[in-house]
């Protein structure tokens, strides 16, 4: 017989601590267990069985690694929270004594907690942390534009926004930008850097205030975190990129709202001789461990300007007549592949995943008229090598004025002025193009500059759509856009009858008995075409039959298979069933979305035709 | 103090040097005499300075000896100067040379008596002193003179007189009554001035004066001691440092150079430094901890301008207002603007930031292979049942009975004739091939279960109706065959009974035979249930019937040589539904709800138990090789079992939505099917090796629906055609079916 083992000794029930035992464990009052929490990156777990994990009770409670606490245990910023608890008593007797003095030398003397060994061992190496900053971006972007006020001191308003700021500049002097999105709830980013893609959303520029049912306090205590992980992930970019961190900060132009051109990049070789001996020192030691990648990136660099130069030597190429015959279709470069494609042709080349161009705007200047956020527009282009101007009304700083003569584009979101224009306004405008803001974000989505036509003022903007594309299986509107040339071919079908029944011409009749046993194998295929092109049927024509042959028997094939495929699910095991099931379920849901959807869109056109029409 | 102590003897001697006045002295006896209580010596102004720590450095104390020095002889300078304006308030003393020491003395003038020296008094003539006056007030004098005689008391007038004499004499009003005398007197100058100080609350005293100069009677230049007080030498404590406080002292030195106490500790600034943090290789042993999932990106519908068909149409809207935010698809309405400039703030983006927060630091996370298989392949690969022919896949004919329920069938042992039986009590043969009755039997009750004979020598069926089983042979029979069965059913010589038996076997005797009748009848004892359910030995010989509805279960053997019938089990745990003979073992399988208990009829014992995990076993069937079982039950499983594998089920398969009425291996090809409640009758292939490594192979072939559904109930009962891959069906519909290939 084996040792008696007592209840609750091994198991589950070690390995799994409820949350109030924890902040027993840990003497510490519940937000401070909260605070340790997000810091430390601990979050509950989930028991395989909930009853051996809590001592038999199943009652709803959550649940952590016991070997988590015990970790936090030892945690130094355990020990500041309560000495910042003692202090806190403390100094509300000194207040309540009227001891001023000594409060004021309490409150010199006030505890203060660093976080650099939490970041250093949440992660572990750079791109650990790298990989996890897309939350911080979120919340530094959407602090910095929040107004200060008791809850919310200024100095925290504005070290985000200088956080923000410093991300901005380095994404625009790497031009790592890759993709952007107008969304309907702010503006979403996508950079890489270092090869890993990173996301943020950056609300639209208008004063928000905290929500009464959004606890505060654990929204500083992520920022806190994310101010200090933001900060070393800064340091390394900008010290991997031989830039001075943190860039110096004009002070007057910040005043101006300058916004990102307060801040001026330093190459580090020219700021050694500037900066403190103590600083220089930790700058040669970031440097020394990533030399390799500072060269890494310099190559980088280089190779990425001789393709935009490449590409802006392609974009006159794109402005020539081939450009203009897609003129509907710029905006989904995928769609033209239903031409039969084994031979390797301009459009399928075009098709191939390729660099992306970083410095697509370089070869344009962009103004920006007044309605037009700044920030987001100054942002984009810049990171795509434009030059860009606005006027005095959007902030101070801009490189060029109205009347510069460099200008070739002007973003412009207001509707065409219905008076007439003076000479001088004529002139410019023949000279620039005014173009709405959504180009800017289709054409760095497209990776090429798109026609300025559909895009100009006052025009009826196409629709704008997710660069970071759909779920997998769901509707597709580019593709829509392919099966609305069958929605056509459907109704020439019916008209094709019509005309069948008048003429009674053999040849067609011919040509579908010969196809109907042509689908089966593509040798009798290759024959049928030989056959039509004999009788004088024209390529497009045979085509469009085939095609619609396949339609057919693939409708009808499925039936039997589907049969037998539902008399194989009896043999398949429960768990194997309730898999498939589930699998089948989303896959529904999601064919009745696109079902929907396409309905829909189905509709919308044929309301335009008729609208058309009358 | 000692500092303080070396400084005054210091200054002492700096007094020596500077002025000399031996003659003072002898006045300053005098003087202090006169004006004990004189301002106590204020030394100097000069604030005490605190004790400076001295710790080891003299030139520092020297420095300061130095100015201190200097500071003293200004402070003495002004000290003179005071000196000499007080000596001026006191009698100007004259110079004489003195007559017998020849040396120059000071003579001050005579000191006069004056007002308050006693010698000036008043010559009053009443000496009574102070007394209280009222003691002569009875009296005709008010007191005595110096000499002892009295002094009368002075007339004094009424009250008239005494205005009178105010009005008559202007100074009236500058006299007062003497109480001593008795009479008004007038006040002399003096007093006068001495009412008007007291009026006015100044000293009376016309010599004082408030402001009088300080006179430095013991200090001061000229009058410094020169000789010590006492003769003890000098402590040593005056001029060495103190021990114990530079012990004090260098405690906190030393703390203070340890770094204990920071003297003004710098405020602590809330900038960061940033450093390299990732400069060094991350330790091995450290794992980084799984990094936070990343919120899904956006997809068109998010678009300030998205194409128009994802805008949801009104109800759309309305259905997603109305949901809660949780079961919300999607947390926000796709909408459209027509330009940048117009879109709005997104409301809640505060929000949805804090429940990210949320998700992050309170939700349980869990890893999950996301799978990104095609669910098909899931499906296991089976060869197409096209291969697997034949099998019965269409209806050919149906039979139908019009009294109710068709419950049971049988099928002949040649394959050539069905039997099937309703609960309208009507037995009816039929032909196979042609669904034409041949003969119909009606019974009183309902009939329950129907089975043919396996022999091949006799033809003759047995019929399961209320309490009583009936033999019945099947007309149109070939004369030997007909002679074999009649003598086997009705002999002539009845076997002797071996034992007195519940059970009665009745023949009818041979004038009462006719075709339309049972030859041979079996009573059950009484109220021991309809017979549901018969299962024949493979030879023919015994038969088994198991009766359900009474207050017992009775499982009956009988058998037809001896005419002798046995209840093999005393007592049964459970119901039994089901029984059956193995096909080439001595082996009887019972299933009872849940079990199947094997037992070896020849050595009397339980062989095995077999647990199908259902509730209520509804059918069972032996495979034709005998080592495979399939067992439906009402809860819609089915149960193959492999007999050498296991006492569990080998495959549980659940495909029909109803409860399993009938399971039947087909004894020669390789099939079985099943009927169920829902109407539909399901078809297998199963193939079984005789090799015992591989596993039995089931298809599913064809799904047969063809049969109504009435009151719930749907295919009762299904047999397999002998011979032919065909299948009969019977229906809660009345209909009997024939499925063919």
């Amino acid at each position: 017989m084996g040792r008696i083992h007592q209840k609750g000794k091994a198991g589950a029930a070690k390995a799994y601590i409820t949350r109030s035992s924890a902040v027993k464990k840990l003497q510490c009052s519940l937000a401070d267990f909260r605070r340790l929490c997000i810091l430390k990156g601990i979050f509950p777990r989930e028991p395989k069985n909930k009853r051996k994990a809590n001592k038999g009770s199943s009652a709803p409670t959550s649940f952590y690694y016991a070997k988590d606490i015990a970790y936090l245990a030892h945690e130094p910023v355990l020990k500041r929270l309560r000495e910042h608890k003692a202090f806190a008593k403390k100094l509300s007797r000194a207040l309540g004594r009227g001891e001023w003095s000594s409060a004021k030398s309490l409150e010199d003397n006030k505890p203060v907690y660093r976080l650099d060994h939490i970041i250093k061992e949440r992660y572990p190496t750079f791109v650990d942390a790298l990989r996890d900053i897309d939350d911080a971006l979120c919340m530094v972007f959407l602090f910095a534009s929040l107004p200060s006020g008791q809850r919310l001191p200024p100095d925290l308003i504005e070290n985000c926004a200088r956080l923000s700021a410093e991300w901005q500049l380095y994404v625009m002097h790497t031009n790592s930008l890759r993709k952007s999105f107008l969304s309907i709830k702010g503006v979403y980013y996508q950079a890489e850097a270092m090869d890993q893609t990173i996301t943020w959303l950056v609300p639209y520029q208008f004063t928000q205030n905290i929500p009464s049912d959004v606890d505060v306090r654990v929204m500083l205590t992520f920022l806190e975190l994310y101010q200090t992980l933001l900060g070393f992930v800064f340091f390394k970019l900008y010290t991997d990129a031989g830039l001075v961190y943190p860039p110096p900060l004009d002070v007057k132009k910040y005043e101006a709202a300058a916004g990102v051109g307060a801040f001026s990049l330093q190459e580090t070789g020219r700021s050694s001789s500037s900066t403190n001996p103590k600083h220089k020192t930790v700058e040669i030691d970031g440097r020394t461990v990533s030399g390799k990648d500072v060269r890494q990136i310099i190559k980088n660099i280089a190779a990425s300007e001789e393709d935009s130069e490449m590409d802006s030597s392609s974009h006159v190429v794109q402005h020539s007549p081939a450009a203009s015959q897609e003129e509907d279709f710029v905006l989904h470069p995928s769609k033209h592949t239903e031409t039969d494609a084994s031979l390797p042709t301009y459009k399928s080349l075009e098709t191939l995943p390729k660099p992306l161009s970083t410095t697509l705007f370089s070869p344009y200047t962009f103004f920006l008229s007044r309605e037009i956020s700044r920030p987001i527009f100054e942002f984009i282009i810049r990171s795509f090598g434009g030059r860009v101007g606005w006027p005095a009304s959007s902030g101070d700083g801009s490189p060029i004025n109205m009347d510069d003569l460099s200008i070739t584009h002007v973003i412009i979101d207001r509707p065409m002025p219905p008076i007439a224009l003076s000479v001088q306004e004529k002139e410019q405008r023949s000279r620039r193009k005014y173009v709405q803001p959504q180009w800017i974000v289709d054409c760095i989505n497209a990776g090429k500059i798109l026609l300025e036509e559909p895009y100009t003022q006052g025009q009826t903007l196409p629709p704008h759509l997710s660069p970071f594309g759909e779920l997998e299986g769901a509707y597709d509107p580019t593709t829509a856009i392919n099966n609305g040339s069958q929605l056509e071919e459907e109704d020439s079908e019916s008209e094709d009858q019509k005309a069948e029944d008048v003429d009674e011409n053999g040849d067609r009749h011919d040509l579908k008995s010969s196809l109907k046993n042509v689908i089966e194998d593509s040798s009798a295929l290759r024959t049928a075409e030989l056959a039509a092109e004999v009788a004088g049927v024209d390529y497009d024509a045979f085509k469009k039959e085939v095609g619609k042959l396949e339609r057919k028997k693939a409708e009808e094939q499925p039936v039997n298979a589907v049969e037998e495929d539902d008399m194989n699910k009896m043999m398949m095991s429960n768990k194997k069933r309730k898999l498939y099931e589930k699998m089948r379920h989303s896959q529904k849901k999601k064919e009745s979305e696109r079902i929907v959807l396409e309905a829909k869109r189905k509709a919308i056109m044929k309301q335009k035709k008729r609208d058309g029409k009358h | 103090m000692p500092p303080d102590g070396l400084k005054n003897s210091r200054k002492r001697k700096q007094v020596d040097e500077d002025t000399y006045t031996p003659q003072n002295t002898v006045q300053l006896e005098m003087l202090t005499d006169e004006e004990d209580t004189g301002p106590v010596s204020s030394d100097d102004d000069e604030t005490e300075e605190f004790p400076e720590i001295d710790s080891g450095s003299d030139s520092e104390s020297d420095q300061e000896g130095i100015e201190d020095d200097d500071e003293q002889q200004s402070d003495d300078d002004s000290d003179e100067l005071d000196s000499d304006a007080s000596l001026r308030i006191f009698p100007k003393a004259k110079t004489e040379i003195s007559d017998i020491t020849g040396k120059p003395k000071r003579v001050y003038p005579e000191i006069e008596a004056d007002y308050d020296s006693d010698s000036s008094t008043e010559d009053a003539p009443n000496r009574v002193g102070n007394i209280p006056m009222h003691w002569y007030d009875d009296l005709p004098h008010i007191g005595y003179d110096i000499n002892g005689k009295k002094v009368l008391r002075p007339a004094r007038g009424d009250e008239l007189d005494k205005f009178l004499a105010t009005v008559d004499d202007p100074d009236a009003w500058m006299s007062a009554f003497d109480k001593n005398l008795q009479l008004d007197k007038p006040l002399t100058n003096e007093e006068l001035d001495l009412i008007r100080r007291l009026y006015k609350g100044e000293n009376p005293d016309i010599g004082y004066d408030p402001y009088e100069p300080m006179v430095e009677w013991f200090t001061g230049k000229g009058k410094e001691e020169i000789m010590p007080l006492s003769a003890a030498p000098e402590p040593k404590r005056r001029w060495i440092p103190s021990k114990w406080e530079k012990q004090k002292v260098m405690k906190i030195v030393r703390a203070i150079r340890q770094g204990r106490i920071v003297p003004n500790k710098p405020k602590s600034t809330n900038k960061m430094e940033f450093f390299s943090i990732w400069s060094d290789q991350p330790s091995a042993l450290q794992q980084p901890p799984a990094p936070a999932p990343k919120v899904r990106l956006p997809t068109n519908s998010e678009s300030y301008n998205p194409p128009e068909e994802y805008l949801p149409t009104t109800e759309e809207q309305e259905e997603w207002k109305q949901k809660d935010r949780e079961d919300r698809e999607r947390d926000y309405l796709p909408q459209k603007y027509p330009s940048l400039r117009l879109v709005p703030a997104y409301d809640r983006f505060i929000q949805e930031r804090f429940h990210r927060q949320l998700d992050l630091y309170l939700a349980p996370r869990v890893q999950r292979v996301k799978l990104n298989m095609d669910p098909k392949s899931l499906i296991p690969k089976l060869p197409s049942p096209s291969t697997l022919r034949p099998f019965p896949n269409y209806k050919s004919l149906s039979f139908a009975h019009t009294k109710g329920r068709a419950r049971c069938l049988s099928v002949s042992p040649d394959g050539a004739w069905v039997a099937s039986g309703d609960e309208g009590g009507v037995v009816s043969l039929w032909e196979v091939n042609v669904g034409r009755e041949t003969k119909r039997w009606q019974f009183k009750n309902k009939v329950s279960s129907i089975e043919w004979c396996p022999r091949m020598d006799v033809s003759y069926l047995m019929i399961g109706v209320e309490e009583e089983l009936h033999f019945l042979i099947p007309p149109n029979l070939p004369d030997d065959i007909y002679s074999r069965t009649k003598s086997l059913l009705s002999p002539s010589t009845l076997p002797a009974q071996p034992s007195p038996s519940p059970l009665t076997w009745e023949s009818i005797s041979l004038d009462g035979q006719s075709i339309d009748k049972p030859i041979l009848s079996i009573r059950l004892p009484s109220s021991s249930g309809t017979p549901t359910h018969i299962a024949w030995h493979r030879r023919g010989d015994y038969v088994a019937t198991v009766s359900t509805g009474g207050p017992q279960n009775n499982v009956w053997i009988h058998q037809m040589s001896r005419r002798h019938s046995q209840a093999p089990f005393k007592k049964v745990k459970g119901s039994v539904q089901v029984v059956l003979f193995h096909p080439t073992k001595p082996h009887f399988f019972v299933a009872t709800q849940q079990y199947i208990r094997i037992y070896n009829l020849s050595e009397q014992q339980l062989l095995k138990t077999l647990n199908p995990g259902m509730k209520w076993i509804s059918s069972m069937d032996i495979h034709p090789s005998g080592d495979h079982l399939i067992v439906g039950g009402y809860d819609r499983k089915l149960c193959w079992f492999d007999l050498e594998l296991s006492d569990k089920p080998y495959k549980s398969l659940r495909y029909h939505t109803r409860a399993i009425r009938s399971v039947c291996y087909h004894p020669t090809y390789p099939l079985f099917a099943s009927s169920s409640d829902d109407g539909s009758i399901q078809v297998f292939h199963a193939r079984v090796y005789n090799d015992l490594l591989t596993d039995a192979l089931i298809v599913p072939l064809k799904i047969l629906r063809g049969h109504q559904v009435q009151e719930g109930l749907g295919v009762l009962q299904i047999k397999w055609c002998t011979r032919q891959p065909w299948l009969l069906s019977s229906g809660a519909d009345g209909q009997v079916a024939l499925w063919c290939s």
